[in-house]
């Protein structure tokens, strides 16, 4: 079972972290991530199936997913690649930004792989910066300036 | 929960100060002033973090904002903590099933130098 936790080093973007360990070596992990044959086996768990898996696994290539969950509905999903360093990172994002009705709202999700010999173990951020969370941050600065009672900053403070 | 509304309150979530407000208002309702105390900030900084929590409908304030106290909203925070678990359940799922198929998954080529060709 993994846990979920808050990043608590983030102030202007929510990051929730999850790791686990397998038991097998980092390549086979990797490939398990990365090809579509291996994707549309274990994608959902249990009961779940995925009629469309489509990777182009590069920067700025499409995946394209359709999961089917027990009860028959299709969730469609579309993510486009930030980075891929193979055996160790994969970074994609919801091609629609996460504006779609269907399928959770993440932002930005990075995986990495530790090569640990015979395990790997795998951490996950799942990054939800809203748009009008990154205004805000954007106009508040840093948040932990706030509490170094910087003078320019309360003088700012105030203008907003 | 809509995704944006999720990502809002996520981000209001985020700030270790906006969760010392929340906890604190978790213990009944307090003044803006009450509420700056235990920081080292201006008022007007504690109600910028009081704005965003606003915006995530995690707190309400009354309409003269100065004199009637924070209250807060359990509503969003039961919406954003049924969705982190149903997000963990969705990988916990997902990476049971990896886990079994990787006993059974036949290991990758040798891990020639060889550029497949397109």
């Amino acid at each position: 079972m993994s846990r979920i936790t808050i990043d608590a080093d983030k102030v202007d973007e929510a990051v929730i972290i999850m790791t686990r360990m397998f038991d097998a070596p980092i390549e086979k992990v990797w490939e398990c991530f990365t090809r579509p044959e291996h994707v549309r086996i274990w994608f959902g768990g249990a009961g779940f199936s995925n009629p469309v898996c489509e990777m182009d696994v590069r920067p700025g290539g499409i995946w394209k997913h359709v999961m089917r969950t027990p009860d028959g509905t299709d969730y469609p999903l579309e993510y486009v690649y930030l980075e891929v360093k193979k055996p160790t990172r994969l970074v994609w994002q919801p091609t629609n930004h996460g504006k779609s009705k269907d399928g959770p709202p993440t932002n930005r999700t990075e995986v990495t792989l530790e090569d640990h010999g015979v395990q790997t173990k795998w951490t996950m951020k799942a990054t939800f910066a809203s748009m009008e969370g990154r205004e805000l941050a954007k106009r508040m600065g840093y948040t932990h300036t706030l509490s170094q009672g910087c003078e320019k900053f309360n003088e700012l403070v105030k203008t907003l | 929960m809509p995704a944006d509304r999720l990502s809002s309150t996520l981000f209001a979530l985020a700030d270790p100060t906006r969760r010392g407000i929340l906890a604190r208002l978790a213990t009944g309702d307090a003044t803006v002033k009450e509420l700056a105390e235990p920081y080292d900030m201006s008022l007007a900084a504690v109600s910028k973090h009081l704005k965003v929590l606003e915006a995530a409908k995690l707190i309400s304030r009354g309409r003269e904002a100065q004199w009637r106290p924070c209250h807060l909203e359990a509503e969003p925070l039961q919406a954003v903590s049924e969705w982190l678990e149903e997000y963990r359940r969705f990988w916990d799922r997902s990476l049971d099933s990896l886990a079994s198929y990787l006993k059974t998954m036949p290991d990758p080529p040798k891990a020639k130098r060889r550029r497949s060709k397109r």
